[in-house]
This record gives structure tokens, C-alpha cells and sequence, in this order.
């Protein structure tokens, strides 16, 4: 039977009368690449640092990696890359690296080759022994990765890895994330920046003032109720589309958007509509972004609290 | 074990990456030639490796008196002036940001994410944070001890005490900005913190030894020496001593701790290095060892002056220790 790598029971965090997490229940399963999205302020950061002790939380119960959440020995096993990581300018990435290897207790020449390894995977071996101070911001993400990963980690946690990286190191970074699940680890990505989760995550969960609002997987968040669309080539000709919106199905130029059990109930619509000349150029299960999806579930904890 | 190494390690690079560090070294080591360029010869004392010369009878080449001199400069003027003084504060600029940095966002999370405990962490922090102090006093106390050799012709390692004893006393005001800079995140706050206690224990010093002087010797400075009080006036200070030095009995005793170097150092291995008798030296050129000065500067015993210096530092640290232990970053 598989278990999560984090179960959270119950875990509050007030700072003063301000209630940061609202009792957060949340499992994490164990070789997913699992995405907390949320908007600025909504509590993600204060979840990963309890999570990882940086946060005190109020009450907090839960296990992470079988261990109950803030056992020492078990952040032996866990990565972690902090939103706006701010590493000392006067280290180079390579003696970064060495830092938390020796902070994380790994052997001595287990570290230095696995700083070598990693300074590689990330990009990094050409500028490992410069300065941080002369690192780009995608540099320093990199780098920073790179910490995250000395202690050969069971579960890593990356708050807004791609936050302010250009393009080109959105795309590193997205590999090197995929990497990761490769390699049986846990990922935990914590951002706001869906379009980049939505391309490497299997499940998610959205926050919202303190509390979990959404959660699953990708596949079943996104997915709209047995919606399908078929596109054509040119607009549908006005016979057909009369015929089909007698029916109730709807037709808009070259899309056709019909609701069916399944994919084979929309087999005798496609024969129909090639029996009438029309070519299809796809077909397709209607599914909602992520973004609609997070919209969605943030508009409606809003709704509930005004009520 | 490793993550000791790992933080002392991050602490000595700190260092090397600041310019104050590499300034006060290369002063530590010109003040250290300096001392290096006083010799004696038959006739006298040379400065400069010879390019001045001052006659005596008692400091020539060989002379009881001449390696005593050579101590009292190093203890009094070097140690007095240069390394508890101006190395202190530029240590203590330089240590300044270690906390306040270490404690920024972003900064933080990846340390505290690991299997080290906070308060180990702390203390690692705490201990990297006097390696300033100690390289400093170590390379300058290493030159002095082959410059009597090469003066003196004796090996003297009572002179390595000057590195405990600065180390220590640089410790009591590194804890004041530590605690601090743990409770407000700000450099200049630490600074200025650190350095108000330490212009508070020089104060609290100042009063006590007045006190005290004014109760147990019955003399107070005056304009022309000093003035002699009655007995009354005698007994009323001597009855206001307790009150007066209470700020100097809970503050850290920094200057007294340094002080402690004329107690530890010793000529020719064995024989005590009395101030008066150096100072009477200089003063009326008669080596004269007077008792009741040198029983005054030994009122306080090594266990008061360093005990309760430490018990100060102790309630300041497990204060900061406890914050540090306590907040969210």
C-alpha cells in the first residue's frame, strides 16, 4: 500500500489574532510531484515552514516520511529551497552546496561527490567556484537547487522555484523537477505561477486564506463533466449545424461541443458528421485550466464566507 | 561534529570575504613589528630596530628589569590600547551582521530546515562569532612571543594568555549584540547596544574604584594628585560602597578582564610582573614595588572578575538563546 510522505491531521498557525492556517488537513503522496497553489498570503510558505520547522505552528499533528512532523533526524531526508533564498554572497555555489551538506550531516566525500554531481544536473559546474554575489537570479535558483538536493533527499520542497527566473530557466527548472519524480521523490511546489505548475504536477491542491479549498489530482480538477469538442475543418455547414442544434448540441463556427457518458458516445456524432461531408480535424475531452480551476475554487470560499 | 565544522567553517570565509577583517589584521601586524622594533642594547633601550636610542642603568641588554619592561608594554599599551580598544570594535562591526543576516528571509529557513537543533545552532553561531577576536589576538600574540625571544632571549608563553583573556572579554559584549540583533534583526541596533554596555561597565568601574578608593584609602583624585578625606567622609563612602558598586558587580568586567594579563603574565617563568615596580620605573627611574597599589589593583579576585563577568553573559545569552529558539523566520 502506498503512504504519504506528509499527512497533515490538523495544523494551525496564529500569529497574534491573525490565523495564518485555519487547521490545514492535507496528504501528499509519496513519488508525486504534489503543487500547492494559492494566492499571495494565503498560507503556502507558513505550511512548508512548519512543515519543516522554520514556522513554530499553533497545534500541529501529522507525520511526514512516518515520522511525526518536526522530528529532527527526519529533516535529514528532506530538501528544501525557500521562496527569495538568500544564500551569502561571499560562498560560491560549490561551497553552498558543501554548507548544507555538512549542516544536513552527509559524509564528507559523499558530499563533495555529490556536489559535483548535482552542480552538473543543474547547469552549474562552469560557475561553481564563483561567487554567489556574481549569480543571476536564475544562477542562484539553480544553486539553490542544487542545496536542496546534497542530502539525497526523500521529499523536496521548492517554494516559487521559477518566481523571477526568465524563460529559458523556467524550463531548467521544470526539468529538473521532472527529474526529481524520475528519481522516486517526493516534490512539493509551492506557487502562484499556475501555468508553470500545470506542466509538471500530478496533484495539487489550492489555498486560500489559510485553508485547503481544492484538492486532487490534475487530471480530475481540470476534467468538465463528460464534455467533448470537435473541431472541424471550416466552419460546420449550415444544414448539419442546424440539425445538431435542434438536438441541443452546440455549435460555434468549427467547434462542436457535445456532452456524452463517454468517448464512444461521441462516435455517432463524428460518423454523422463525416456521412455529411464535414472532415474532422480533432476531438478532444473539454477540460478547465488550472487557472479556472483555482479561480473557481478561490470565488467560491469567498462566496461562502459572505454568506 | 560536521555541522560544527560545517558553521566554523561558513564563519571563517565570512571573515575572509570582509575588508575590516584583513584592516585590523595588517594593523595587528604593524603594531606587532612595532613592538618587534623595540630592542636593548648595553647602553639602553632602541626603538625603530635601532634608530633611536634612550640611556638607562636599569633597561639595558641582559638587565632584571628589561624583560619586565618589554611585558609592561606589551600588557599595558599594545593589549590596553590596541587589542581590548580598537580590535574589539572593529571585531564588533565586523561580527555585527552575522545574526541579523543569518536571521533574513530567506536566509534562515535553509539552516533551520536541517536535523540541527536551534539552540546547537545558536551556540555554533555564537562560538564562530569569537573566532574573530581569537585569530586576531592569536597572530598578534604569536609575533610578540618570537619578539621576546628575539629581544628578550626568553621564551615567555604566559604572553598566550592575552588570547583567552580578550576572547572572553570580547565574548561578554558579543553576547549584548547578539541578544539584540536576534530581538530587533538590525545591525546598528546590536552595534550601539554592545557599545552602550560597554561605555556602562567602564562607568559603573570608574564609580566603584572611586568608592572604593574614597571608603578604603580615604583619598579621592583631585586637580593636584589627591585629596585626603576625613574620617567621617571616609566612613560615609565606605558605607555607600555597596550601592555604588552594584552596576559594576552585574556588568561584565571588561576592563578588568583584560587587566588580569599583568596577574598571568610572568617574568623570567617564575617571577611576578608587578605594575607598580614598572610604573615607579618609569616614573622616578627607581624600580620600587609598592604593596598598597598592587593589593588595590588585586582587590578583586580572578573568580569574581571572570564569574560574574560570565554569569552577566550567561543571563544575556540564554535571553538571546531562548528568542532564537522561540520566533518564526
Amino acid at each position: 500500500m502506498e503512504t504519504a510522505a506528509v499527512e497533515i491531521e490538523y495544523l494551525r498557525k496564529r500569529y497574534g489574532r491573525f490565523e495564518a492556517l485555519k487547521g490545514v488537513e492535507l496528504s501528499v503522496p509519496q513519488g508525486a510531484v504534489f503543487g500547492l497553489l494559492g494566492p499571495n498570503g494565503a498560507g503556502k510558505s507558513t505550511l512548508v515552514k512548519s512543515l519543516l520547522t522554520i514556522v513554530r505552528p499553533t497545534q500541529c499533528r501529522g507525520r511526514m516520511l512516518g515520522e511525526r512532523i518536526g522530528h529532527r533526524r527526519t529533516l535529514g531526508r528532506v530538501g528544501y529551497l525557500p521562496e527569495h533564498a538568500r544564500f551569502p554572497e561571499y560562498l560560491t555555489g560549490r561551497q553552498i552546496v558543501a554548507y548544507t551538506a555538512g549542516l544536513a550531516r552527509v559524509p564528507g566525500r559523499e558530499a563533495r561527490q555529490r556536489t559535483d554531481e548535482l552542480l552538473e544536473i543543474v547547469g552549474m559546474r562552469e560557475w561553481a567556484d564563483r561567487k554567489n554575489g556574481t549569480y543571476s537570479k536564475g544562477m542562484r535558483q539553480r544553486v539553490g537547487l542544487a542545496q536542496a538536493l546534497v542530502n539525497d533527499p526523500a521529499i523536496v520542497f521548492l517554494d516559487e522555484p521559477t518566481d523571477g527566473v526568465d524563460p529559458g530557466g523556467r524550463v531548467e527548472i521544470r526539468r529538473i523537477i521532472e527529474n526529481m519524480r524520475e528519481q522516486g521523490r517526493t516534490v512539493f511546489v509551492n506557487s502562484h505561477l499556475l501555468g508553470e505548475v500545470e506542466q509538471v504536477v500530478d496533484e495539487v491542491a489550492i489555498m486560500a486564506r489559510g485553508e485547503i479549498v481544492e484538492r486532487g489530482t490534475l487530471e480530475a480538477l481540470t476534467r468538465q463533466d463528460n464534455r467533448y469538442e470537435i473541431r472541424t475543418l471550416g466552419p460546420v455547414p449550415s444544414a448539419v449545424r442546424a440539425e445538431l442544434e435542434q438536438e441541443g448540441i452546440e455549435v460555434a463556427g468549427d467547434r462542436i461541443a457535445v456532452t456524452a457518458e463517454d468517448a464512444k458516445g461521441v462516435q455517432a456524432l463524428i460518423d454523422r458528421l463525416r456521412e455529411g461531408g464535414v472532415v474532422i480535424r480533432e476531438m478532444k475531452e473539454l477540460r478547465f485550466s488550472l487557472e479556472e480551476v483555482f479561480l473557481k475554487a478561490v470565488e467560491a470560499q469567498g462566496e461562502e464566507r459572505a454568506r | 561534529m560536521k555541522q560544527f565544522i560545517a558553521v566554523f567553517v561558513d564563519a571563517l570565509r565570512l571573515l575572509r570575504a570582509r575588508a575590516l577583517f584583513w584592516i585590523t589584521l595588517g594593523i595587528s601586524a604593524v603594531a606587532a613589528i612595532l613592538y618587534l622594533s623595540i630592542g636593548f642594547d648595553e647602553e639602553g633601550v632602541t626603538l625603530l630596530f635601532g634608530v633611536s636610542r634612550f640611556d638607562s642603568d636599569y633597561l639595558r641588554l641582559g638587565s632584571p628589569l628589561a624583560e619586565m619592561f618589554y611585558l609592561g608594554i606589551f600588557s599595558m599599551v599594545i593589549v590596553n590600547l590596541w587589542l581590548s580598544w580598537v580590535a574589539v570594535i572593529l571585531a564588533l562591526i565586523t561580527c555585527a551582521p552575522v545574526f541579523p543576516e543569518f536571521m533574513a528571509e530567506g536566509s534562515a529557513g535553509v539552516v533551520l530546515s536541517k536535523p540541527i537543533s536551534r539552540l546547537r545552532l545558536f551556540f555554533y553561531k555564537y562560538l564562530a562569532g569569537l573566532l574573530f577576536a581569537f585569530l586576531q589576538t592569536a597572530v598578534f600574540c604569536l609575533i610578540v612571543f618570537l619578539a621576546i625571544r628575539l629581544r628578550v632571549g626568553t621564551w615567555n608563553p604566559s604572553v598566550f594568555w592575552a588570547v583567552p583573556l580578550i576572547v572572553l572579554m570580547f565574548s561578554y559584549l558579543w553576547a549584548v549584540m547578539v541578544a539584540v540583533g536576534v530581538r530587533t534583526r538590525s545591525v546598528m541596533a546590536s552595534v550601539l547596544a554592545s557599545l552602550l554596555v560597554w561605555f556602562g561597565a567602564w562607568i559603573a568601574k570608574t564609580v566603584e574604584e572611586y568608592a572604593w578608593t574614597a571608603g578604603e584609602l580615604g583619598e579621592v583624585p583631585a586637580a593636584a594628585g589627591s585629596m585626603r578625606l576625613s574620617e567621617s567622609e571616609q566612613e560615609s563612602w565606605r558605607d555607600r560602597y555597596g550601592m555604588l558598586s552594584m552596576a559594576y558587580t552585574i556588568l561584565p568586567k571588561t576592563s578588568d578582564t583584560v587587566n588580569l594579563l599583568q596577574r598571568l603574565i610572568t617574568v623570567e617563568g617564575e617571577q611576578e610582573f608587578a605594575l607598580s615596580e614598572l610604573l615607579n620605573l618609569m616614573a622616578t627611574g627607581e624600580p620600587e614595588r609598592d604593596d598598597e597599589v598592587e593589593a588595590a589593583l588585586e582587590r578583586h579576585s580572578m573568580g569574581f572578575i571572570i564569574g560574574s563577568s560570565l554569569a552577566f553573559e550567561a543571563v544575556i545569552l540564554a535571553f538571546a538563546a531562548w528568542s532564537f529558539c522561540r520566533r518564526d523566520y
